[in-house]
């Protein structure tokens, strides 16, 4: 029998909490709506009858509070997974992760830590506006004190949950909404992915193109047509921006001499811009052209249905970006 | 004594007559007296020694005035209880027995600091003995929601989250949702605010409305009563009383003490030329010191003399001449010492549980499928 089963990413986390919760007492989870039957998409589904509302904890629409509260519960040695339907609206907790998670142990010290994940999701599409849609993945691998995991595959979700779930660090976890629906060979099991290990999507020699979250699909879709065209690209999913595995993108590099960063965030001051940095301070590593991001533009999301297609990063824009990595 | 307590109503009654020693022992009101006496002299000995040396390089926010909380928690809360305190956290930190000269090292930034010299006064925390603090107003609060939620869950050995604050903290909403969650699952939290009037500068009247603080928190279900703070004996009878309870299920608790801190709001200089508060009120605070209050009372019962508080007094200046000592004498801490403060990547349990698995290549030949509506 095999020891993996094909599942979507969506029941893959499901998975995770329930397989999290049976494992050790010490979890919890906390989230606005999850004890309702759809669970938050399907993720939640089964929790609260199985294991009680003290432990699955539905929660006032106070997301700071529940975000401090899940720092306390922490402390006091749960572990904690923090449901943020709508990362839009986790910005009400930025206090509690800015100012408290994220220095928690640095100031103890080293003497007391938070064993916290916050799953985040991303809305994107479906003319999700402006409030509903952002990412901050860059944001918050800014701050130092806390992971930060951008899963692109059923299988990295599951295993980084399990992984943070069972750090001893915080994490947010940034789930985009539009891969919930994607399936993959996941093991039946409970098992890890571990922070700050890159994995080689599809290899190649032409040019790397290091894809970050919803962009690895896109990614691949983009790399296959290309290979039509006699382009062999390297792609690599960092997996985790905190910690980030820059050695394995650099080893990538070294052999193609090119770069293009794939990243679902705005243009400036991105997870794109720091990737490339690296790189590009690396004096061994000698480069045939110049890096090149695929970014969101430096503009909030519109909502109207053209003009959010036109917003998204697609294939498209991936195929043009290698092309022109390749003049 | 009063109808309806608030800063104003208080300064009306010049003298407070009515401390008394009901439900409290000799041992109990001399260990009250002199953890105050201890937290008073140690306050105002960082405040002597602050500038011009200058090597206690933090912010310091002295708590004179208001030892009363710090005392009655340190003779009530058990060593497994947690207390989370704001800035103004040094009663709060000897409180829960943490050691005066790690504290002392702690502003001097010195390793042997409880936090290594990493946190300094405002940020100050003794782990090991549930002992936490910050700076970022209500948001200790918030957390000490969170244990209580643990402790709640686990009902072991019933123990109890106190959160200490200030009036000030109470214009954070955070404050009340806090507050709501705690009556709504009726958690093991005591709340104690301690209302000194000011936010740094400005008045509480500047700048909340409506009915007092105990009086709000009722509105949201949890049992509540404000007191004159600077009586000590009865902060401790109402403390003891809601932390019973809280211990036995009953739901959180909040008191407020109406209380006054002698300092300037950071620092130990003075920041009366700001003119912000009058010196009539000053001397009123000062006329009804909550140590001179229950000195009177312990010298009238005889419970002790005037020899008996000599020594008491120099046993502690001993103590922080000693406190100092250690403080100058120890290292800074390692240059390296960042490297591993902020993330431990260590995983130590995961390491246990699980296990990794190949990952067999994703099939990029699926449609992405942009869920509808919500």
């Amino acid at each position: 029998m095999s020891k993996y089963k094909k599942i979507t990413y969506a029941e893959a986390i499901n998975q995770a909490m329930h397989q999290a919760m049976d494992l050790s007492e010490d979890v919890i989870t906390m989230g606005q709506l999850i004890d309702y039957k759809p669970g938050i998409f399907g993720t939640t589904v089964g929790l609260v009858e199985k294991f009680g509302d003290k432990r699955v904890r539905d929660f006032p629409v106070a997301e700071s509070l529940m975000t401090s509260a899940g720092i306390g519960a922490a402390v006091a040695g749960q572990r904690v997974i923090l449901v943020h339907i709508r990362i839009d609206f986790m910005m009400y907790a930025l206090d509690a992760i800015v100012n408290w998670l994220s220095l928690w142990r640095f100031k103890s010290n080293n003497e007391s830590n938070v064993p916290l994940v916050i799953r985040a999701i991303v809305g994107r599409g479906w003319g999700q506006g402006p409030q509903h849609s952002k990412s901050f993945h860059s944001w918050f691998a800014h701050l130092p004190g806390i992971k930060v995991a951008m899963p692109s595959t059923a299988f990295d979700a599951k295993g980084l949950l399990l992984e943070s779930v069972f750090g001893e660090d915080p994490a947010i976890i940034i789930e985009h909404r539009s891969l919930f629906n994607l399936k993959d060979h996941v093991p039946i099991k409970p098992y890890r992915v571990k922070y700050g290990k890159a994995i080689v999507r599809k290899k190649g020699k032409d040019v790397t193109l290091v894809a970050i979250g919803c962009l690895v699909i896109d990614a691949l879709k983009a790399a296959k047509n290309l290979e039509l065209q006699g382009i062999n690209v390297e792609i690599i999913d960092p997996r985790t921006l905190t910690p980030l595995d820059i050695e394995a993108i650099k080893k990538s590099v070294t052999k193609t001499k090119r770069l293009v960063v794939a990243d679902p965030g705005w243009h400036s001051f991105g997870a794109a811009s720091e990737i490339i940095t690296l790189v590009s301070e690396d004096s061994s590593i000698k480069m045939s052209s110049n890096p090149i991001r695929i970014t969101l533009p430096d503009s909030h999301t519109p909502m109207s249905q053209p003009l959010e297609n036109n917003y998204y990063i697609k294939e498209e824009d991936i195929v043009l970006a290698i092309k022109k990595s390749l003049k | 004594m009063m109808k309806k307590i608030n800063h104003k109503e208080i300064l009306k009654i010049k003298k407070y007559k009515n401390i008394s020693l009901t439900g409290i022992n000799k041992k109990l009101a001399i260990n009250i007296y002199t953890f105050m006496q201890r937290l008073r002299i140690c306050e105002e000995s960082i405040e002597k020694e602050y500038h011009p040396a200058d090597q206690m390089r933090c912010p310091v926010h002295f708590c004179t005035g208001e030892e009363a909380v710090p005392a009655a928690l340190n003779n009530i809360l058990k060593s497994t209880d947690y207390l989370f305190s704001h800035h103004r956290s040094h009663g709060y930190y000897l409180a829960k027995e943490a050691p005066m000269k790690r504290l002392f090292a702690e502003l001097y930034g010195k390793v042997t600091g409880a936090n290594s010299g990493i946190a300094g006064s405002q940020d100050i925390s003794f782990p090991k003995n549930n002992f936490f603090s910050g700076a970022i107003l209500s948001g200790a609060t918030a957390i000490a929601l969170g244990t209580a939620m643990s402790l709640e869950m686990k009902k072991k050995d019933q123990r109890v989250v106190v959160a200490g604050f200030g009036d000030a903290a109470t214009d954070e909403g955070i404050f009340w949702e806090s507050l709501n969650y705690a009556s709504l699952k009726k958690l093991p939290i005591i709340f104690v605010c301690e209302n000194n009037n000011y936010s740094t500068f400005s008045p509480q009247s500047k700048r909340q409305s409506g009915k007092g603080i105990a009086e709000r928190a009722k509105v949201f279900g949890v049992n509540s009563e404000a007191i004159f703070g600077n009586d000590a004996c009865l902060v401790y009878r109402k403390l003891k009383s809601a932390i019973s309870m809280a211990r036995l299920g009953k739901g959180p608790f909040l008191l407020e003490t109406f209380t006054y801190r002698y300092s300037g709001h950071v620092g130990p200089l003075t920041d009366e030329f700001v003119g912000y508060r009058s010196k009539k009120e000053i001397l009123f605070w000062k006329n009804n010191c909550p140590i001179k209050l229950l000195e009177e009372i312990l010298i009238k019962k005889k419970y002790l003399s005037k020899d008996e508080i000599k020594t008491i007094k120099t046993k502690i200046f001993n103590e922080i001449e000693e406190s100092f000592n250690f403080a100058k004498k120890s290292d800074f801490p390692s240059m390296r010492q960042l490297d591993n403060l902020n993330l431990s990547n260590k995983t130590p349990v995961a390491d246990k549980m699980l296990e990794e698995y190949e990952e067999l290549n994703f099939n990029e030949d699926q449609a992405v499928i942009q869920p509808k509506g919500y």
